[in-house]
């Protein structure tokens, strides 16, 4: 099931600064290390959003009105995964999104695992 | 603050519904095999997005050097991944990660294993020794996975029978033919997979 309408290919804007610029040099996120799948949701929009937030912080408050991998915000502003990380955490430490770290143990998880074959069997 | 709710959503028995409101539960799957072996054709038979590339740089702990000029100066290697996203449901959502594909990007592989269901192990079977690594790999880690032989050009130039016997994978790994550009294949290989996932979460579970 390919949904054109759904693609997301990412813009191949060339990017003037360094990726580890934008997080000031970090490369680390100040709390977790977030999985590629953890599911980041903002809580605010980025109308509300301090004048001198970067455009990347708020395109991520923008992408994630619905929840969003973190592999999956890393594609879509071409970060690398690091960096987006760090920007995410610091989104997290401004309340500004929430991030769900999903089942910690989906591996033995035998309900999680029955609907998951379920929903492929029915795809 | 944060989990201060959350618990006591979870005391008062409201954490599902809270969860099935907000947020889908993300479930992983790897797809690994040598380069070029069709990992990102196989994902993107089935993901409804185009398969999305991310980025990761080798960083000092990956390299497991304290170096941090390596971050400062930054001409260090880019590691590339491929992933697609299945929606399973308003609640559950899927994601297929394409290993890198060279072996010595180790670190990337524990950072998509970490959390995993388990792995497809996608073979050549005219180049049946660049699946050795993610079999070695998968088999050490103690993780289900599936061994899918590309048919490329839809033709199967070896019989599974072979290639398990070549691989001498163990009785409870399935060994498949999976033309990765059919959606039904790549349907039916995960199913194997999440299968036998199940049945060992059972088993441990009735432990």
């Amino acid at each position: 099931m390919v949904d054109d309408s759904r693609a997301h290919e990412p813009r191949r804007t060339p990017r003037i600064v360094r990726p580890y610029v934008l997080t000031q040099g970090r490369t680390k996120a100040p709390d977790a290390t977030f999985a590629l799948e953890a599911q980041v949701r903002s809580l605010i929009t980025s109308s509300t959003m301090a004048r001198t937030t970067t455009p990347e912080a708020r395109r991520i408050v923008d992408l994630c009105h619905e929840p969003l991998s973190v592999a999956e915000v890393a594609a879509r502003l071409l970060l690398p995964v690091g960096v987006a990380r760090v920007l995410v955490g610091d989104l997290v430490a401004a309340n500004a999104v929430t991030v769900d770290v999903g089942a910690q143990d989906a591996a033995n998880d035998v309900a999680l695992l029955e609907r998951l074959l379920d929903g492929i069997r029915a795809l | 603050m944060e989990s201060a709710l959350s618990d006591r959503l979870a005391q008062s028995g409201f954490a599902a519904n809270a969860r099935a409101r907000s947020v889908p539960v993300a479930m992983k799957i790897v797809v690994a095999g040598g380069f070029a072996v069709g990992k990102t054709t196989f994902v993107g038979a089935i993901s409804e997005i185009d398969p999305l590339r991310t980025e990761a740089e080798m960083t000092v702990e990956g390299l497991g050097v304290d170096n941090v000029g390596a971050v400062e100066g930054k001409t260090g290697t880019t590691v590339a991944m491929d992933f697609g996203r299945i929606t399973i449901g308003p609640d559950m959502v899927l994601y297929l990660f394409g290993t890198p594909g060279q072996d010595r990007f180790w670190f990337m592989w524990d950072e998509l294993a970490r959390g995993s269901i388990g792995g497809v192990v996608l073979v050549d079977t005219r180049r049946l020794e660049d699946c050795f690594p993610a079999v070695d790999y998968f088999e050490a880690l103690g993780v289900p996975f599936v061994v899918a032989c590309n048919l490329f050009d839809g033709v199967a130039t070896h019989h599974p029978r072979e290639v398990r016997e070549a691989l001498r994978v163990p009785a409870n790994v399935p060994v498949v033919l999976c033309d990765a550009r059919r959606k039904s294949h790549v349907q039916e290989t995960l199913i194997l997979l999440v299968e036998g996932a199940l049945r060992r979460a059972q088993s441990r579970q009735g432990r």
